[in-house]
């Protein structure tokens, strides 16, 4: 069952620390969402493997969009 | 059998618990937080061990059978119970590298006092520049928390290379006399240890407090013995003159006047006089028990309790990473006792958190920003932008004045956590009434008569730094405390930058010409502004009485609960108190 990771808020995609495969950990940090002149970390709702990511860093991304996907 | 309780058992004995245990994946992450607070608690302690070991060697003092400042303090301290202040204070950065004094919050025999003392290994405890400004933030502080004034005066007067420096002048060295004074006439006593030779400043450093013991070497005087050439009439000193000079200074061998002969035996000045230095400060123990003081028992609301989750969390959740929120409530609850906290109005002015906590039993008020981001809010903004934490709208300011005003009316003590950016800013905030709401934060602050301590968690900028109980609040802030994630400047370095730059770039762009020169002065301001918010350069300069870790900050609030408590000018009966019920409704 895939999991998706979507932004709080709107903002720019500052950095992705993961890549398309990656087996990650609950609460691991996978992406920076620079906004209001803060950086707001993105944590891995739960353990499994990135299987999509759907931004690029510099990004500007809306409120609930999709980020990453986690198999 | 007689039944017992403390007051209003009913809102105190268990308040709402607050915060949670960290998640592993928290833990996992912070790891390399923990890295960084260590790398700035080494720059601070390599600081400190300058300091400690300024002048001479403690060796050569121990050498001539003698104890330095700090074996004094270790001896008369109760051990646990010391939170040094302004360890690294040097505001006009002297060649010592100190101001030549040792002062700090303490208990002695049980008792809470502001302790200060003359460091001996530094010119035998000369008046050098940047003393006078420490001296009066230490009478100060007893003031505000009213308890005794413990002095190890160790003083021979006037660097007389440097008089200038400390000399003349309002605030000059010549003010703590007239400080003395004043606390004795609140009835705040004094109490002088008395060593060595302290003439002319030193004698009224001797003379001027409560009750005088002395060292039995130990001598106080309106003037010294060492001055023997008297003044030369000539204006300047030729060969002759030096040479006379070296017969005289050769031949020299009065002894200094205001010793124990006189000022024991014929004036009575002394109180005690002791053969060995430790005698002296037994003597001081002695007193000490004599000092006012209730019963803890008067004024605790409940059993002491540590805090339910380890202060070494504090590392974890406090990100060194000045851009990063946090959970301002899992800090707060690694502060307070049984990690509990009795909010007041949670629902209004959400980016600040007000109420009243327990430490060591006794109720304080804790104040503190909230971080991240508050959808919808602030009302005013109308959703054009969301509040950040950190900042100040309406609400919260308006829920600050009105708490501190309450605070003031139950005689709490209030601890300001700061970590702010500053006040809103822009057409809409002044609609808002912001900059009148905060000058409003400033006179509830002056209206009560609350000891009040501040710490500045991460940032303090703006005019936001002042209104939560900074420094600036001459009249109630006993000390302000840094941490070694501290950064306290007007705004951030870029902003600055920006805001000083941002037409010169845009004439230079117009103009056609290289923006590189701009953008090199810009990058200089940023590195400058750095250079000069860190934690280090915060306690040199007085942003902050004091740099402590995170581990220790529970220290120091016990120390100000305790103190404030101890010998109180004005009591609210608890079961008398308003905001407990105000909470409750």
């Amino acid at each position: 069952m895939s999991e998706e990771v979507t932004a709080p808020m709107s903002g720019s995609i500052w950095k992705i620390h993961v890549k398309v495969g990656d087996k990650v950990n609950y609460e691991d940090e996978l992406v920076i969402l620079e906004a209001l002149k803060m950086e707001n970390p993105i944590y891995a709702p739960a353990d499994g493997t990135v299987s999509e990511i759907k931004v690029s860093e510099n990004d500007q991304v809306e409120a609930n969009q999709v980020l990453i996907v986690l198999d | 059998m007689p039944r017992k309780q403390t007051p209003l058992r009913p809102y105190f004995e268990k308040m709402a618990g607050i915060g949670k245990e960290l998640s592993e994946g928290e833990i996992r992450r912070s790891k390399n937080n923990v890295d960084l607070i260590r790398e700035q608690e080494e720059i601070l302690a390599r600081e400190i061990d300058r300091v400690n070991n300024a002048g001479v060697p403690a060796e050569k003092i121990h050498a001539r059978g003698g104890m330095t400042v700090y074996d004094r303090l270790e001896y008369l301290v109760d051990a646990g119970t010391w939170n040094p202040l302004h360890t690294l204070y040097n505001p006009r950065d002297n060649e010592e590298g100190c101001t030549g004094v040792v002062d700090g919050l303490g208990k002695i025999e049980g008792r809470w006092a502001v302790i200060i003392g003359f460091d001996n290994k530094v010119m035998a405890g000369a008046w050098i520049a940047g003393q006078a400004e420490n001296i009066l933030m230490v009478t100060d502080l007893a003031k505000r928390l009213n308890v005794p004034l413990v002095w190890l005066t160790n003083c021979s007067g006037v660097k007389l290379m440097e008089q200038e420096s400390v000399y003349a002048g309002r605030r000059s060295s010549g003010a703590p006399f007239f400080r003395h004074a004043e606390l004795n006439r609140l009835g705040i006593p004094i109490l002088n240890a008395i060593y060595g030779t302290n003439p002319a400043g030193g004698g009224y450093q001797g003379i001027s407090p409560t009750i005088l013991l002395a060292h039995e070497g130990a001598n106080i005087a309106v003037g010294g013995a060492g001055i023997v050439g008297g003044m030369s009439p000539r204006g300047h000193v030729d060969e002759e003159g030096a040479r006379a000079l070296i017969d005289a200074a050769r031949d020299f061998k009065a002894k200094p006047p205001g010793r124990v002969e006189t000022h024991f035996d014929k004036t009575a000045y002394f109180r005690e006089v002791h053969e060995t230095e430790q005698g002296v400060l037994d003597g001081i123990k002695d007193y000490m028990r004599m000092m006012p003081a209730y019963d803890p028992a008067m004024f605790r609301v409940a059993e002491p309790a540590e805090p339910k989750f380890p202060a070494e969390d504090l590392n974890l959740i406090l990100p060194a990473n000045q851009k990063r929120p946090y959970d301002a409530i899992q800090l707060l609850a690694r502060l307070t006792d049984n990690s509990e906290f009795m909010e007041y109005r949670p629902d209004y002015g959400p980016e600040v958190f007000t109420g009243i906590a327990k430490i060591d039993g006794f109720p304080l008020a804790f104040i503190g920003n909230r971080q991240g981001v508050f959808p919808d809010y602030p009302e005013y903004a109308e959703g054009t932008y969301p509040g950040v934490g950190g900042k100040h709208y309406r609400q919260g300011l308006i829920k600050q004045g009105e708490f501190v005003t309450l605070c003031g009316r139950d005689n709490l003590p209030i601890v300001w956590l700061q970590d702010t950016t500053g006040i809103d800013v822009g057409d809409l905030a002044e609609e808002a009434e912001l900059l009148a709401l905060g000058q409003a934060l400033a006179y509830s602050i002056e209206q009560t008569d609350l000891s009040m301590m501040c710490i500045v968690l991460r940032k303090g900028t703006a005019a936001a730094h002042y209104i939560m109980g900074g420094p600036q609040a001459n009249n109630n802030n006993a000390f302000t405390l840094g941490t070694p994630l501290s950064e306290i400047n007007v705004m951030h370095g870029e902003t600055a930058a920006a805001a000083s730059y941002a037409r010169r770039l845009v004439k230079e762009a117009e103009a056609g010409r290289d923006i590189t020169p701009v953008v090199d002065k810009m990058n200089r301001m940023i590195q400058d502004y750095q250079d000069k918010s860190h934690p280090a350069y915060c306690a040199m300069n007085g942003f902050v009485d004091e740099i402590a870790s995170l581990t220790d900050l529970r220290n120091y609030i016990q120390a100000f609960a305790g103190a404030n408590y101890q010998n109180p000018r004005s009591i609210t009966p608890v079961h008398q108190m308003l905001l407990p019920r105000i909470i409750k409704g």
